[in-house]
């Protein structure tokens, strides 16, 4: 049984999916809570801050799945290897 | 006395007490220290960082610290080379290296940041002492952390290079070499900062590693008799450093220790990770991750944390951004070398090669008073130069076979 986790992430979306509820959608089908903190988002892009917790594996199924469909995910952190 | 006010979040400038945090509770922006200026202006003259031993806690009161400092006490304040031969080289009228390839005690600027990082973690009541790196972090969270009795955990990605390994773990910390892909190291990483109390230096000892930063440019102000050049062309990885030297001449600006700074900040990327450099070219705010590939290791950040603010900073100057191919970085770690005898890794390359291409496009003007940070040395990455420096001319032990070379030697000089 995998625990539940949360996780901060910045999620930048590609011009083509602004429109779609990207987000709703992975959040239903993995049982993810998005918790958005800050958000920015203009015709060509879109960029949000947020903390996603769920059960470790749909965490990571979610985050998948926002990959495949062309949505960069990254850590709020930035990458710590220097 | 404390000259610290507290931590400020970047985006929504809450307030934080000093403490070992690096993220802001409700918009996850950035935490920064910040600083009583009102007075540290009262104590901090040019007089008083004059008299002091010549290492980077001669600005002591600009950096995040309570008390006295306790690790890397003699790092710092390393050269500024007066670059004649380059700027002779490169038609330009003053040029000088700002040269951390000679950084106590692991030979590069890693080392200004890791020593405020530890001081401060020791004023934490820290013990142990952690961080991901390829490289040069590594080498100095491993020496400095040694010196000061931390215990260390490195963490590294399993497929590093050997020679690299080895300039961590002869200090004997804890290497811990991660069997995934830098997203997988990056993860974990975060993931252990969060659950154990360690000092985990650019996570969250962040906001206080990053400060010691700010050195370098205190310095290059005070080795140019006190006066802030036209130009500092700087690297970016994070770009953090960026950031801190821009805020570094501000400060000085702030606490009267210089008059006016009107200095352009230009930075600089390899073409292989240039999420910032791009950002600045197309003429956005948006950092766009991007999956580094380039022989620049120690610059390979593709989602830098303080890219944006970088940005910022290079617009607020009226610098510029622009990036390098790998066979200009490796042409310009020549030029550096055989025009002033520097030898630098690549991210010295990037800022050579960057700087030459500036002037090229007429950003940087050839008279202005430029200085190049050259943030480390070139023995760490000195495999990148295979077959592609002069060649060897290798003779038997008699006077005619070295004459015949000479010959040889002669003639090339001749062409």
């Amino acid at each position: 049984m995998s625990e539940v986790k949360k996780l901060r992430v910045r999620l930048t979306f590609p011009q083509e999916l602004i429109k779609e509820p990207v987000l709703f959608r992975m959040a239903k089908k993995y049982d993810v809570m998005p918790n958005i903190r800050r958000a920015r988002v203009t015709d060509t892009f879109g960029e949000m801050i947020l903390e996603l917790e769920g059960l470790e594996e749909n965490l990571e199924q979610g985050i998948n799945s926002l990959r495949e469909q062309g949505v960069v995910v990254e850590l709020i952190e930035g990458d710590v290897i220097e | 006395m404390k000259y610290v006010k507290g931590l400020k979040c970047r985006e929504c400038a809450r307030e934080y007490p000093i403490e070992p945090i690096y993220v802001c509770e409700f918009c996850f922006g950035p935490l920064e220290v910040v600083y009583d200026y009102t007075k540290i202006k009262k104590v901090l003259t040019r007089r008083v960082i004059e008299r002091r031993p010549k290492t980077l806690w001669r600005y002591k009161e600009l950096l995040p610290i309570d008390g006295e400092p306790q690790v890397g006490l003699n790092s710092g304040f390393t050269p500024l080379v007066k670059a004649e031969n380059l700027a002779k080289y490169l038609g330009v009228k003053e040029l000088y290296i700002k040269d951390d390839t000679v950084a106590h005690p692991t030979l590069s600027f890693k080392d200004r940041v890791v020593a405020v990082a530890l001081t401060k973690a020791k004023e934490f009541g820290f013990d142990t002492a952690a961080c991901a790196s390829t490289g040069n972090l590594a080498h100095a969270v491993s020496a400095h952390g040694a010196k000061a009795g931390f215990n260390r955990f490195i963490f590294i990605p399993a497929t590093l290079e050997q020679n690299k390994i080895l300039a961590s773990i002869v200090y004997e910390p804890n290497l811990v070499a991660v069997d995934g892909n830098y997203d997988d190291v990056n993860r974990l990483c975060s993931e252990i900062a969060n659950k154990y109390r360690w000092a985990f230096v650019n996570i969250n000892i962040r906001p206080y590693y990053a400060e010691g930063s700010k050195t370098i440019g205190f310095e290059i102000v005070e080795q140019l008799g006190w006066e802030a050049p036209d130009s500092i062309v700087v690297p970016c990885a994070s770009g953090s450093l960026l950031t801190k030297v821009w805020k570094a001449l501000k400060e000085f600006k702030e606490i009267g220790i210089i008059k006016k700074v009107e200095t352009k900040i230009y930075g600089a990327q390899a073409t292989g990770c240039s999420p910032i450099s791009t950002a600045f070219k197309q003429g956005t705010d948006v950092i766009r991750p991007v999956k580094p590939n380039t022989i620049a290791k120690s610059l390979a950040i593709g989602n830098p944390a303080d890219g944006y603010y970088a940005l910022q900073a290079v617009k607020e100057s009226g610098g510029a951004m622009e990036d390098v191919s790998d066979d200009e970085i490796i042409e310009a770690i020549k030029i550096l070398s055989k025009t002033e005898g520097i030898f630098a890794e690549t991210a010295g390359g990037v800022t050579v090669a960057t700087y030459i291409k500036l002037l090229k496009e007429g950003k940087i003007d050839k008279k202005d008073c430029t200085v190049l940070c050259i943030t480390g040395n070139g023995l760490k990455t000195a495999e990148v130069l295979n077959g592609k420096t002069t060649e060897v001319y290798y003779i038997k032990p008699n006077l005619a076979s070295f004459e015949e070379a000479l010959k040889k030697i002669n003639e090339k000089k001749g062409r």
